[in-house]
């Protein structure tokens, strides 16, 4: 499958900013299940500096400042992405869930990727005793990693509401939790939340996601944003493995990533600090628009 | 429990002897005075001798003296958290610790390694990873210690060092031996008040220091200046400390110790980065810094690219670092050297890292990320310490997970259930540790020696061609008698400890340095480099310092008056009165009342009440704001004057207008005193025409107001005449002679005269001298130079014979106008973070 993705993320601010610096994760890379054909980052205004590299978890990071009196930012991202996973591996084969949790403290790897560090609490996950009550669960002595994981993002979907007035950016996952409302974030935060009090590696990826059009109508310019979803470690063998909660499922050629890490803080598509002379309300826009979604 | 006195020794001496009596050891510790059998050590003989020497009364006045010199040198430790927080003098416990030269060497040899051991670990987790490709560290012991920073990663220090500065904190072990406790790698604290110790120490005992050869500290400090020296590139400003402000608990030691080595106090406001490097802001531009000495935590450095929720760092700091434009000491990412859990690799790690097992070793430690280790720690849980794996850090409480150490023997049987279901969990959060006993020494209590538990802290210092051992060091000595087991993780200065002196006696032993090396070797700082880096942070507290000093005086005054002209009538309110409060209540310092009594009640308000942002009170706060992160640049009386100043608003009153205006005469005499340190103990380099251009304008403002509230049209009552005087503080100008009569003199002296300090025109001529001189370099801002012409136009239009409200109007806009110009061309604005972005799905 391949996507056309078109992103505009800006920022309008309440008044003439003389200095800015932000780090922009915007720009896809290509992974594992995931090749990347062509790709643009367009800055307006033009930055007085920037500098593009791979970040620890391999998410490519722009940095850029403005010294320009400036009153708003806009970053354009195209890319052309072909989104391969392969066939999805049996859940009912993967390793007992104790298996992989010991495994993943043991395996002699400390990039990003490996499972090591994505074994402990974050910034946006913290563990909590009632979300690892709810996650356990699933998770009954030997049963195969995978298959206790789908369960678990299966259960979330039924039995928690999709409400974007409901949390912020902010909330606190145990928040979340307790109302039993949130959006794809805080859904993600709480898999890994329950993963990781369990003794798991879980990651959290935040990318886009091919939404069906109503029957007969066009794709509407807009209707997308970023999702984000977890990634469940389940052994050296079958490696990271996608768990969307929102939807309740696996994750497949639906999904591209666009940055993975620990949680949102490691993704954050734009994380900034502008010279400010009090309060300035900073507003954020953005269109996802996947031009086409042909087989190959 | 115990088991060996001190006992009279006839070779001792009676004096000693009395020293010595009652002093009682714990069974199964060791003493670093007194031998299992009572006897004292050989290297503790000597001391004691010349102490008892002394005399019996004269030691208690001498330490006694040695904490005053402490409390008056504003050597102080802040404490956190409510109740009880806030500054509190720091303790000396005056006997210090005594090395032995022998035994020094061991240390000395053993710091060296342990700083190399931990320098090569973070080179390699920083760099090329080899230990963890290889086996030898498993990765998820770097990635569970929040000091592991993963941006970080491939990032190499200009200098190829991580550690400038290492330090340890040890326990004499019962046997005798010297075992690590911790190892310090992120921003060592101590040596500043090592430093004070000695300075105390050699000040209360010249006579001790002159019969023992003391190494001096004086040498280590000019390596670790020397190293970081080395680092600093051509064309930079100098050597900076980064500190996280004066709310910090250990501030006082950063302000010290900048001012000894010869380096600039920054805070991470002070500082940004343009173009991939560092810079100071200051009132002249920006100026370029190459070297940081570092005392925030490495993760709170750049709220971009580590922890986003820090106020103390610099944005983009990282990205200098990965530039490799400066040199920060010790490296951002070092505190992941701290790691508990590390304690447990470090023996393994020794002969690979450094070629030799430790010579110091560590408290023996299980990581339980480990199968086996968390196996022995879960059989042998009755016998261990359960610690954090890092450091103290929020995770999932449920059970018994306080802060500190737990002992599984001490938990009731459900908790310990828990707890072990906790480990075999997420055995990555736990270590178990030995449990350990502190070795004593003696600490002075009551004219007598007692036992006391202690830790001690060692630092090394980066050189050239490994590291250097300051000869010394800090003792932290428990209040209470010896505590088995797990003490050793509680003693610290938050908890009470004192801190003792630490005495390496140089080989050869005897007296052989002379008295004059030791009276006080440490106590002549060396000169600080003639710097006149002002930076804008520092100008702008100095600018509203001085505004508010004065906007205080100005409250004070006309609460003073109103109260006086209450008592007065009998009843009515004299139109001066209400002219009074009125501007009382246009300057916000109380809400709008009418008749005596609410007059009265206003003026109290006026005077006491916080809440209202114009009263005295409000400004004097905003004024010890302003005060606070500069007071390394003011002289330390006014500091005082400015606490009496509080305490005196906030003192119970008495009642009735009388009491009131008794109170504001002796805020304005105490406030009299603060200008009286500013004017004659200010260098003039460092900041001061800031604060009196902040004072003069401020001032000028006042005398335009009070004309203008109280003669707009050149009118003038002998009541009026008399009001202005008192609030314009003009009547010490009044010539002796006729008294003065009609309008004109009276405005002619509060506005015109040049010779009158309280005029218009004194402060309208300083203000225009000033402003060319803000800068240290005298180069002005032409902005504010013609802000500056503006008022003096303004002023010389007003015409004595005439005044109106308008031209009085028109200075007061120049002169804000003046302030605006000074704010915006010399005072930087702080770069914030902007709020998170709010990207999210819209729909599933």
């Amino acid at each position: 499958m391949i996507y056309e993705i078109r992103q505009r993320t800006s920022y309008v601010y309440g008044s003439l900013v003389p200095f800015s610096r932000h780090l922009l994760r915007l720009t896809p890379v290509s992974r594992p299940g995931q090749k990347v054909h062509s790709r643009r980052l367009t800055i307006d205004p033009l930055p007085s500096e920037r500098t593009d590299r791979l970040d620890f978890f391999g998410n490519r990071v722009t940095h850029i400042a403005i010294e320009n009196p400036h009153q708003f930012l806009e970053v354009l991202t195209t890319a052309t992405i072909e989104a391969d996973p392969g066939s999805p591996p049996d859940p009912a084969a993967s390793p007992p869930w104790e298996l992989a949790a010991e495994a993943a403290l043991s395996l002699p790897a400390s990039d990003g990727s490996a499972p090591a560090h994505h074994l402990y609490p974050s910034r946006h996950v913290t563990l909590h005793p009632a979300i690892l009550d709810y996650a356990a669960v699933s998770f009954p002595p030997g049963r195969p990693v995978l298959q206790a994981g789908i369960e678990l993002v299966e259960r979330i979907k039924q039995d928690f509401l999709y409400d974007p007035a409901s949390t912020d950016v902010l909330t606190p996952v145990e928040t979340a939790f307790a109302m039993r409302r949130g959006v794809c974030q805080d859904f993600a935060h709480i898999v890994l939340s329950g993963l990781r009090a369990l003794g798991l590696a879980a990651a959290y990826a935040s990318g886009y996601l091919r939404t069906e059009p109503p029957p007969g109508q066009p794709r509407l310019e807009g209707v997308d944003a970023m999702h984000a979803w977890a990634l469940v470690w389940c052994g050296p063998e079958l490696g990271w493995q996608g768990l969307d909660p929102t939807n309740g499922r696996r994750t497949d050629t639906d999904h591209i990533i666009l940055a993975f890490g620990r949680d949102y803080a490691d993704v954050s598509p734009i994380d900034g600090v502008i010279v400010a002379e009090g309060g300035h309300a900073l507003r954020t826009a953005v269109d996802v628009i996947p031009i086409s979604a042909t087989s190959v | 429990m115990t088991i060996v006195s001190g006992m009279f020794r006839p070779d001792l001496g009676p004096e000693v002897s009395a020293l010595t009596a009652g002093y009682q050891l714990f069974s199964g510790v060791y003493d670093e005075m007194m031998d299992a059998d009572g006897g004292i050590r050989p290297h503790w003989r000597a001391f004691l001798e010349t102490l008892a020497g002394i005399g019996t009364q004269e030691p208690a006045a001498r330490f006694a003296a040695a904490d005053r010199h402490l409390e008056e040198a504003g050597v102080v430790y802040r404490l956190y958290g409510a109740p009880g927080a806030g500054e509190r003098p720091w303790r000396l416990s005056p006997l210090p610790l005594i090395l032995p030269p022998e035994e020094w060497k061991i240390l000395e040899a053993g710091m060296l390694q342990r700083a190399a051991l931990l320098e090569a670990l973070l080179a390699d987790c920083y760099g090329s990873c080899r230990l963890t490709a290889e086996g030898a560290l498993p990765p998820a012991l770097l990635a569970g210690s929040p000091d592991y920073l993963r941006p970080l990663v491939g990032v190499l220090p200009p200098s190829g060092r991580h550690l400038a500065l290492y330090a340890a904190d040890l326990v004499r072990s019962p046997s005798g031996e010297w075992r690590v406790l911790r190892d310090r790698t992120q921003a060592p604290a101590g040596l500043g008040y090592a430093l004070e110790n000695r300075v105390a120490l050699a000040r209360a005992l010249p006579e001790l220091f002159g019969a023992f050869a003391v190494e001096r500290l004086a040498p280590f400090l000019d390596a670790f200046r020397s190293w970081l020296a080395r680092l600093r590139q051509p064309g930079d400003a100098g050597i900076f400390v980064l500190t996280p402000g004066p709310f910090n608990e250990t501030w006082f030691e950063h302000a010290s110790l900048a001012r000894y080595l010869g380096m600039q106090l920054v805070e991470g406001q002070d500082l940004t980065v343009r173009h991939g490097a560092l810079y100071l802001k200051t009132v002249s531009g920006l100026v370029p810094v190459r070297v940081l000495w570092r005392r925030i935590d490495g993760a709170f450095a750049d709220p971009l690219e580590l922890e986003s929720r820090s106020e103390l760092g610099i944005p983009g700091l990282v990205e200098a670092l990965r530039q490799g434009a400066l040199d920060v000491a010790n490296a951002a990412g070092s505190g992941l050297g701290e790691a508990t859990a590390l304690l447990g690799f470090l023996p393994a790690l020794a002969p690979r890292l450094t070629g030799a097992p430790l010579i110091l070793p560590n408290i023996a430690t299980w990581w339980c990320g480990q199968k086996r280790e968390r196996e022995y720690v879960e059989v042998n849980a009755a016998s261990l310490a359960i610690v954090r794996a890092f450091r103290p850090q929020p995770l999932m409480r449920r059970g018994p997970e306080g802060e500190g150490p737990i002992l599984a023997l001490q938990l009731p049987e459900d908790e310990r259930a828990i707890l072990l279901a906790n480990i075999r969990r997420r055995g990555m959060d736990y270590a178990g540790q030995e449990l350990i006993t502190l070795g004593t020494m003696p600490a002075w209590r009551e004219g007598r020696l007692e036992p006391r538990p202690f830790i001690l802290r060692l630092f090394a210092a980066a050189t050239s061609g490994g590291f250097t051992v300051m000869p010394g060091g800090l003792a932290f000595v428990g209040d209470e008698g010896a505590l088995p087991g797990p003490s050793a993780f509680s003693l610290s200065i938050q908890k009470g400890a004192r801190t003792a002196d630490v005495w390496v006696l140089s080989p050869g032993g005897g007296s052989g340095r002379g008295a004059e090396d030791h009276s006080a070797p440490e106590a002549k700082p060396l000169p600080q480099k003639a710097s006149g880096l002002l930076p804008s942070r520092a100008a702008d507290n100095l600018f509203w310092l001085g505004r508010y000093t004065e906007r205080a005086e100005a409250v004070l005054r006309l609460v003073r008056a109103l109260a006086q002209r209450l008592t007065h009538g009998a009843g009515s309110v004299t139109p001066e009165a209400a002219g009074t409060a009125d501007l009382l209540f246009k300057w916000g310092a109380a809400p709008a009342a009418f008749g005596v009594e609410g007059l009265a009640a206003a003026a109290g308000t006026a005077l006491a009440n916080a809440g209202w942002q114009g009263s005295a009170a409000a400004v004097v706060r905003a004024a010890r704001e302003a005060a606070l992160p500069i007071r390394n640049r003011l002289p330390p009386d006014t500091g005082h004057a400015w606490e009496e100043l509080e305490a005196e608003i906030c003192a119970p009153a008495d009642p009735g207008v009388h009491a009131l205006a008794a109170k504001a005469n002796r805020m304005l005499r105490t406030l009299a005193a603060i200008s009286g340190f500013q004017a004659e103990t200010m260098h003039r380099l460092a900041g001061w025409p800031f604060l009196e251009c902040g004072r003069r304008l401020e001032r000028a403002i006042a005398v335009c107001r009070f004309v203008r509230q109280f003669a707009p049209e050149g009118g003038v009552s002998p009541a009026v005449a008399a009001l202005l005087l008192e609030l314009t503080g003009s009547q010490p100008a009044l010539r002796p002679g006729p008294a003065l009569d009609g309008a004109a003199p009276i405005l002619a002296l509060v506005l015109m005269e040049k010779g009158n300090p309280r005029a218009l025109a004194f402060q309208v001529e300083r203000i225009s001298e000033l402003a060319g001189l803000l800068t240290p370099e005298g180069v002005g801002s032409p902005a504010v130079a013609g802000a500056a012409a503006d008022v003096a136009a303004a002023f010389h239009s007003l015409d004595a014979g005439n005044v109106n409200p308008q031209a009085l109007l028109a200075i007061e806009n120049q002169l804000m106008r003046l302030s605006s110009e000074i704010c915006a061309n010399y005072f930087s604005v702080r770069e914030v973070l902007a709020p998170s972005s709010t990207l999210r799905r819209k729909a599933p």
